[in-house]
């Protein structure tokens, strides 16, 4: 893995999740040593969307390879992949030019529910990384591959009996057909809404949100993280047409789990509970996915 | 490069990380902190960008023939030292006064009494005047320290939540998350609010009583707490004095009383009278609907009363908790940027005074000085010639903001150091850019007493200066003090001059801060005041009878107006209304107003109306809305173009000296 590090460092600038001021947060590395096993406080979405940027310039992006991102944020790349790819130069020029070396974990975390949504062995990726004591599993997609002459690369069924043992310990919660069973007048929306104060987290924590608002700064014109939470986000001249918070709120799941099922065939969360352990009310995405909405 | 910092808007005082990777950043609340546990609201996420705005103030300005001028450094502060100088030699020390500020950090803020106190005047003051000055003088009278007596943490522990006076979602949300969650969980919460907020939404019991009648509401609570014996009979003689006073004055004040003054039913007053004294320990939690009134000390009284009548103090989960609105509104307070205090709450006139002639090693002055509230009067007097603000801006925030104007116009000098262009910086003769917080090295002390390290994530843009440097060189200049070379000089300095923060280290309160006091025997630090004695020995019921506001409806002007912050933006907006988020979501100003009214006036949703007041006139969008009940108009107090503080009138609170900004007689139409 030593030697994947220093191979992969000659074409690109390193990254990494790093241990500071006691929380995991990303950084540039210059050693697989200093690379955390840890989960990272947050989903590194600024590496192919910035919080705050100029969109009327775009810049030749450094090519960047990113370590010990775990499989719940980056399958968000790959779920906004399907949606922005190609259509978004600066996320495009950024996306084709990263490589992720992906953490898989070997435990399930707290909370977490990424069994439910296909992780943590994911099917698309750079470079999948499994560590076992001092065993590297590594999966390398054909892109990549030339990283590893002399290394051994894994064939993946150590993966798919590591994936069989995972599901065990994180049963999957039932997804299938969630996008039928969801009901819009569910009373759950507005139970969410009376606790809700607006504060966006669930979009900033969620390795799948990229939705942005576009404004003018003097000379410049600028784009900034947004959240759907917010009345003031895809307003009109009439105001948001979803007044309320509760509506809000229900776009938000909706979003996730009907209007991206039916367009993309793929429900747009990954499981990696973020926008739960950040939420400072307590709503939890799992609770629209296991809610019994037979009777409502 | 990740930096740990304190968020800078609320009292709340949540921290973050910002991690920066070269020109990509990320802002994320601190999971290990005590105060937010990696929570945070929209400002913090949102709020921040302020910080790069292409408005920053990035030199020195002198104001030559009516037109800002760029100038040096030395020039801008030899200019101002100068002057104030020569205005001092002319008319004396109490010719000159400061305004310092809650934003800014203890260390300038403790630099800032130095210097005018060393200089020989108490004319200095800040926002906490507009904010919790009841809060400081009722608690020290009633209990001997005006702070939260326990901490954000302790909250969790309260099986009843009694807020009064406090949109704690919205203006301090992550302490409202807290209220929300454990209310979702099934503990009881009592509300007393003029409008439904969210919280009264979520209320067991929402009071919705009329503005400025609040020592009426609570001593009829208490009228029934004594009635029903549900009073902590140990507690009250164990711990308190001046209980059969207290009482004889609550005997005046039987809710079928007081329903005439407060429009409370007395089954819905005795309901919530009951689950604060019987479903203990009771935490109350207040802001500016108690303070910003005439009685705004004699309410803060009134919910210490309550607090002791019950034996709510001094136990985890019990106690009295004022939302401290600014991100270091405690510690400047603490600090002593109050006209009538030294650092630590040391009366100006008290022989402890003598603590500090030998710190500072010069004679002080031992008169009351001028009040921020009487600042700008004894200026349009001419008995104040020169006026130095830090990172305020009165001509937005004072109450009747027209005499402020006329006041600032009758000064022969005026400085203003701020990070932006501000209404009232335009109007300064000398301008000095000043870092933000994001930008310096300092410490803050959140509403919970918790002394947070406060540090430096960006750049200062052009020649901007950290506060306490440019205090510095004209503490230098004006004042013959040696200087210091950093902020934890100054520091250093304050743990000698307050006891409280005695234990304090810049390295033993990282990273998740102290609670003052800070000492030999808490080196850790304090979270529940009172536990066993009180500063005073015991705590004292102080009898409050109610009287009415200064400001009642009649024929011309009948509605209330009450005044306030909302979710997005932040006193006079120069920050919150130069991130593009929070300007988005709230870009203009408005009236609040019931749709029983709108319907009587005449009035459609986002029409433009007038709303007039006995002092003032202004324009503004009408929002149409079921949060404020008929009769009762609200209008947030943070756009310059069109302030609310025009309608303000300048009626003070005899003791504290804070203006009544939320009980104001209008009339509203189109």
């Amino acid at each position: 893995m030593e030697r994947v590090f220093a191979a992969i460092s000659g074409d690109f600038e390193t990254y990494g999740a790093v241990e500071k001021e006691g929380e995991v947060l990303f950084d540039r590395v210059h050693s697989l040593a200093e690379v955390s096993e840890n989960r990272s406080r947050y989903a590194p979405k600024e590496f192919l969307i910035r919080r705050n940027e100029n969109v009327l310039y775009l810049e030749e992006q450094q090519r960047k390879a990113v370590f010990g991102i775990k499989s719940c944020d980056l399958k968000g790349f790959y779920l906004m992949d399907r949606q922005i790819l190609n259509r978004d130069p600066f996320y495009t020029e950024r996306r084709n030019k990263t490589l992720f070396v992906n953490y898989v974990c070997n435990t399930p975390c707290e909370g977490g529910f990424c069994s439910s949504f296909g992780g943590p062995v994911l099917d698309e990726f750079d470079i999948q990384v499994l560590r076992e004591g001092n065993d590297y599993h590594i999966m390398a997609s054909d892109k990549y591959d030339k990283y590893f002459n002399g290394c051994r690369n894994d064939d993946g069924s150590y993966f798919t009996d590591f994936k069989r043992k995972f599901n065990t310990e994180m049963p999957p919660l039932k997804v299938d057909g969630l996008e039928s069973r969801i009901k819009w007048n569910s009373p759950i929306w507005k139970e969410f809404a009376s606790r809700c104060i607006s504060c966006g987290a669930c979009n900033y924590s969620c390795p799948t949100c990229y939705c942005f608002d576009l404004y003018d700064d003097g000379d410049e014109r600028k784009r900034e993280w947004d959240s759907c939470v917010l009345s003031g986000f895809t307003s009109s001249s009439a105001g948001n047409i979803r007044n309320g918070l509760d509506e809000r709120l229900r776009q938000r799941f909706y979003h996730k789990f009907v209007y991206f099922k039916k367009s993309k065939d793929e429900f747009l969360c990954t499981g990696c509970n973020r926008c739960v352990e950040d939420c400072p009310v307590g709503i939890d995405i799992k609770e629209v996915i296991t809610h019994d909405y037979s009777n409502e | 490069m990740s930096v740990l910092t304190v968020c800078p808007y609320c009292g709340t005082g949540c921290q973050i990380v910002v991690n920066e990777q070269g020109t990509e950043e990320r802002v994320t609340g601190y999971s290990r902190s005590p105060v937010n546990a990696g929570k945070l609201c929209i400002k913090g996420y949102s709020g921040l960008s302020y910080n790069f705005s292409r408005d920053r103030l990035k030199h020195p300005m002198i104001k030559r023939d009516g037109e800002f001028v760029r100038a040096s450094w030395k020039e801008a502060l030899d200019e101002t030292a100068d002057r104030l100088l020569e205005i001092i030699k002319q008319y004396g020390p109490d010719s000159i006064a400061f305004q310092a500020s809650a934003k800014c950090t203890n260390e300038e803020n403790y630099l800032m009494q130095k210097i005018a106190r060393v200089v020989g005047t108490n004319n200095v003051d800040h926002c906490a005047r507009s904010c919790h000055s009841p809060t400081a003088l009722g608690l020290i009278t009633t209990l001997g320290a005006g702070a939260a007596t326990g901490s954000i943490e302790s909250l969790s522990a309260s099986r009843t939540y009694f807020v009064i006076g406090s949109n704690t979602t919205e203006q301090h949300p992550i302490i409202g998350t807290k209220l929300v969650t454990e209310r979702k969980k099934g503990k009881n919460l009592v509300v007393a609010d003029p409008r439904r907020t969210q919280l009264a939404e979520l209320a067991t019991i929402h009071l919705q009583f009329n503005p400025g009648t609040d020592v009426a509401l609570l001593d009829s609570i208490m009228y029934v707490i004594l009635e029903e014996h549900l009073e902590d009979e140990k507690f009250i003689s164990d711990r308190t004095e001046g209980f059969p006073e207290f009482r004889k004055a609550i005997d005046k004040h039987s809710p079928e009383i007081t329903e005439g003054i407060t429009g409370i039913k007395p089954e819905e007053l005795r309901r919530a009278a009951r689950l604060i004294a019987r479903d203990r320990p009771t935490s109350i939690l207040y802001a500016m609907g108690i303070t910003q009134h005439i009685h705004g000390t004699e309410n803060v009284m009134s919910v210490s009363n309550l607090a002791l009548l019950t034996g709510n103090i001094g136990v985890r989960g019990s106690g009295i908790f004022p939302l401290r609105g600014q991100n270091n509104v405690q510690g400047s307070s603490d600090m002593g940027v109050l006209s009538e205090w030294y650092p630590g709450y040391v009366p100006v006139d008290s022989p402890r005074v003598e603590r500090f002639e030998k710190l500072w090693n010069k004679r002080l002055p031992r008169n009351k000085g001028l009040a921020l509230s009487e600042m700008f009067d004894a200026a349009a007097e001419g008995r104040v010639k020169a006026i130095y603000v830090m990172g305020e801006n009165p001509l937005v925030t004072e109450a009747s903001v027209s005499d402020v104007e006329t006041a600032i116009h009758n000064l022969e000098l005026f400085v203003v150091q701020d990070i932006f262009m501000t209404l009232t910086a335009g109007e300064a003769d000398i301008v000095l850019p000043a870092s933000t917080s994001l930008e310096k090295e300092g410490t803050f002390t959140n509403t919970e007493r918790r002394i947070q390290k406060v540090n430096a994530v960006y750049p200062s843009p052009g020649e901007a200066k950290p506060d306490w440097w440019i205090l510095n060189e004209i503490g230098k200049r004006i004042s013959g003090i040696q200087g210091y070379e950093s902020p934890r000089e100054i520091f250093e300095e304050i743990r000698q001059a307050i006891p409280g923060y005695a234990g304090a280290t810049y390295e033993n309160i990282y990273p998740t801060g102290k609670q003052w006091p800070i000492n030999a025997e808490n080196p850790e630090g304090t979270e529940i005041l009172h536990t066993k004695t009180f500063p005073l020995g015991r705590a004292k019921f102080v009898p409050v009878v109610y009287a009415p506001p200064a400001e009642s409806v009649d024929e011309k002007y009948d509605m209330i107006m009450t005044t306030g912050r909302n979710y997005f933006h932040y006193h006079s907006g120069t920050m919150s209304r130069r991130t593009d988020i929070l300007e988005r979501e709230s870009p203009e100003p408005y009236v609040e107003i019931n749709a029983v009214d709108a319907r009587r006036l005449g009035i459609r949703n986002s029409q433009t109306v007038t709303v007039e007041s006995r002092h003032g006139t202004i324009r503004t969008k009408a929002r149409i809305t079921e949060k404020v009940p008929p009769g009762i108009v609200f209008v947030p107090f943070h756009y310059d173009e069109s302030r609310v503080n025009r309608l303000v009138g300048k009626q003070v609170d005899k003791l504290s000296k804070i203006p009544e900004f939320k009980v104001v007689a209008v009339r509203v139409f189109a």
